[in-house]
């Protein structure tokens, strides 16, 4: 028996000895991340950290899935109390995070598979902070079918003058149809970029820039010339009547199934919702999707200016203590072949470099279109609330997002009270 | 024998301190460190810039800059506006629905129960019910109006300023008059029978018998749901986040959400500024429903 317990003990120890240093070794990186109900998103990455694992049998990435607002209040409380994990989701309007030295510095990530201006977006005095998975532009999505019995026919350039966007709405609006699905239920934005992407064309990105940051007076009668225009729009029965309280889910069903609007203004990332069965809330499967530029503004400074943004990216926690293995997943994402493989399995671009001509298929025809929109673009980084701070940005979503294309708020009080918000 | 034995027990409650730690070392403990320290700590911070890793001292600038809040201020408006307006509705209609169920209406027990059931439900499932309910395009509120032929009354109602606080206001009515009713319905049974039936004898009619003999007799039940109530509201965060967020164009903001909102939602760190709306926000409370106490004080006691 004793012998029978010495060789028991001599055999855990000896197997204790031989697995010991492997489980060791072995790292794991906690990794919290938003798109808990993104599906394709959430697919890519679980994939892409499947690919790190079995190249780096050292180290394990423990992802936690949250749905952004949750995971935005759990990271506040985790980073003040040093419990934050070592990697996690941010956007680069938040430069709290950078103000308080809660990022770790990603200067040695390979930069040169990234677009340049999606590492502008991560800069923060002069150090790139953030890793950009997501970019998006601004499209104004419509529907072929409708916009035929219309009998109005999308311009070459894919873009329509002011005038005759505004005799487009009130056409639609005449044959019973809401001419624009949006809606700011559960958003900051969607409302907003309706005057945003007219003020830049207006403005052009250096005025427009200064507007955003309190350099320019929200008071200037341009602005104010855009906001009356807008206004047309809006009171020629632009937006659903439901625009307030439409989250911004419905608003997509909204657009391609029920009602059905004519035009949808989103973000290029509508197809992780749209490009999904129409069981899951995807659009139609016989959807005739067309996409044209914004509508120019009356004496627009620059008719092809738009808003291109960083949106998912990941960043590393300033006090990891693996920053090496967080750089090498980063880096694991740093490949042409990764930004491709987003384009064909999420659809929404990219600040990773890729190659839009090597995607076949429902993607490729996709791309296409958007790449038509942004022909000979010239772009300004960043939706207005990536830029704007504080109380600024809290007037200007309550009052752009929200009130002023409701109706709410008449062109003059609006810029009035932008213009305290920015003093 | 007889002296010895007071003398002894004197002795033993004079010097139980151990006795006397132990009962309440636990209950300190967990109130100094769940309710004092946070309390002390948020008037601290109120007077300080308190970031991660660092805190700087600014003495009154978080209440100078307060004080010139127009956000804050707005909140305040539509806090107290709904703290007042709702306690009243609220123990109002309850104290009818009581009353109809003390007189043993036909269906009591049923709307006993009917009426008391959103109480039962949290503020997330109210508020989400409610936001169908207001649904400009097919909520039965719309659809019933425009059945009636009076469409041009439809409105998205939580999302035009000037029905939004209105439309909250009904629901947490809705939702604590059940509440209500039940415990003035056990105050009501609880009504001395003497009284009730003296007041009979005297010929006293069914409005005279209520404001002369059952208001009066009800009144520190009254007192007690109205303050409640009040506090309630002056706290409320749940049901505004779920259904506006504070929205449109802050109508229904109310303080805690913009504490909330400049706690977590204003891309700084800072808890400075907040703790001082929260320390502001609570003498405004405590001074209220001192207020509010002293003027609903029995000044004499009532005798039966």
């Amino acid at each position: 028996m004793l012998a029978f317990l010495a060789r028991l003990t001599l055999a855990v120890v000896g197997l204790s000895v031989l697995t010991g240093p492997t489980h060791a070794q072995q790292k794991e990186l906690t990794l919290w991340t938003h798109w808990a109900a993104e599906q394709i998103k959430r697919d890519y990455v679980e994939a892409a950290i499947r690919e790190f694992e079995t190249k780096n049998p050292a180290i394990k990435i423990k992802p936690t899935w949250y749905e952004k607002t949750a995971l935005y209040a759990a990271l506040k409380t985790a980073l003040r109390a040093g419990q934050a994990p070592d990697l996690f989701y941010a956007e680069p309007d938040q430069v709290e995070y950078m103000e308080n030295g809660f990022l770790l510095d990603l200067s040695d990530l390979n930069w040169a598979a990234i677009e340049p201006w999606a590492k502008q977006a991560w800069t923060y005095k002069g150090k790139p902070y953030g890793f950009p998975l997501e970019a998006w532009t601004v499209e104004l999505y419509y529907n072929r079918k409708m916009m035929e019995e219309l009998g109005v026919a999308v311009p070459a350039a894919l873009q329509l003058t002011p005038d005759a966007f505004l005799d487009l709405v009130k056409k639609a609006k005449a044959k019973g149809w809401t001419p624009m699905a949006l809606g700011v239920g559960d958003r900051p934005f969607p409302g907003a970029h309706l005057t945003h992407e007219a003020l830049l064309k207006k403005l052009g990105t250096e005025d427009y820039d200064k507007l955003l940051k309190g350099k320019l007076a929200w008071t200037d009668p341009r602005v104010v010339d855009t906001l009356k225009y807008v206004r047309s729009l809006t009171a020629a029965g632009l937006l659903p009547a439901t625009f307030t309280s439409l989250k911004l889910g419905e608003a997509h069903t909204y657009f391609h199934t029920n009602p059905r609007a004519l035009m949808f203004l989103n973000g290029s990332w509508y197809t992780s919702r749209a490009f999904n069965a129409p069981d899951k809330g995807g659009q139609p499967v016989d959807f005739a999707l067309g996409i044209m530029k914004f509508p120019n503004v009356p004496g627009a400074a620059c008719a092809d200016c738009r808003t291109i943004a960083v949106g998912g990216s990941y960043v590393g926690n300033a006090d990891t203590k693996h920053k090496k293995e967080v750089i090498a997943f980063l880096n694991s994402f740093a490949t042409v072949e990764k930004g491709n493989e987003w384009l064909a399995k999420v659809q929404v671009q990219s600040g990773i470099k890729s190659d839009p001509a090597k995607l076949t298929g429902k993607a490729a025809d996709y791309f296409k279109m958007i790449a038509a929109t942004n022909a000979g673009a010239t772009y300004y980084f960043g939706i207005p609330i990536q830029v704007m701070q504080g109380k600024p940005k809290e007037v200007f979503t309550q009052i752009i997002n929200n009130a002023f294309p409701a109706g709410s708020i008449g062109v003059e009080d609006a810029a009035k009270q932008l213009q305290a918000a920015a003093n | 024998m007889r002296e010895a034995m007071p003398a002894k027990r004197h002795g033993g409650l004079r010097q139980p301190w151990g006795t006397i730690t132990a009962f309440l070392l636990p209950a300190l403990t967990v109130y100094a460190a769940f309710t004092a320290y946070p309390a002390f700590r948020t008037l601290w911070n109120s007077f300080h810039k308190v970031l991660p890793r660092r805190e700087e001292f600014i003495g009154l600038a978080n209440y100078t800059e307060l004080l010139q809040d127009e956000i804050f201020w707005r909140a305040v408006r539509n806090t107290i506006t709904w703290a007042c307006i709702s306690p009243l509705v609220e123990v109002t209609v309850a104290l009818l629905l009581a009353l109809a169920l003390y007189a043993r209406i036909p269906g009591a027990r049923f709307f006993r129960i009917a009426w008391f059931t959103p109480v039962l439900m949290s503020y997330i499932v109210v508020g989400i019910l409610w936001v169908w309910i207001y649904n400009y395009d097919w909520g039965p509120i719309n659809v019933a109006l425009r059945a009636l032929g009076l469409g041009g009354l439809a409105r998205a109602w939580l999302g035009d300023p000037d029905t939004a606080l209105p439309a909250l206001i009904f629901i947490t009515s809705w939702m604590w008059v059940g509440f209500n009713m039940v415990v003035l319905l056990a105050a009501l049974h609880s009504l001395p029978k003497e009284v009730i039936e003296a007041a009979e004898l005297d010929n006293c009619g069914w409005g005279a018998k209520l404001v002369f003999v059952v208001l009066p007799l009800v009144r520190a039940t009254l007192l007690n749901l109205v303050v409640l109530s009040f506090i309630g509201k002056m706290k409320i965060f749940d049901l505004v986040w779920i259904t506006t967020k504070g929205g449109p164009l802050w109508a229904t903001e109310t303080v805690s959400t913009y504490v909330y909102k400049r706690a977590f939602e204003w891309t700084t760190f800072d808890l400075g500024y907040p703790s001082t709306i929260a320390t502001l926000w609570f003498v405004i409370v405590l001074g209220a429903v001192l207020a509010l106490t002293r003027a609903f004080r029995l000044r004499e006691k009532l005798e039966y």
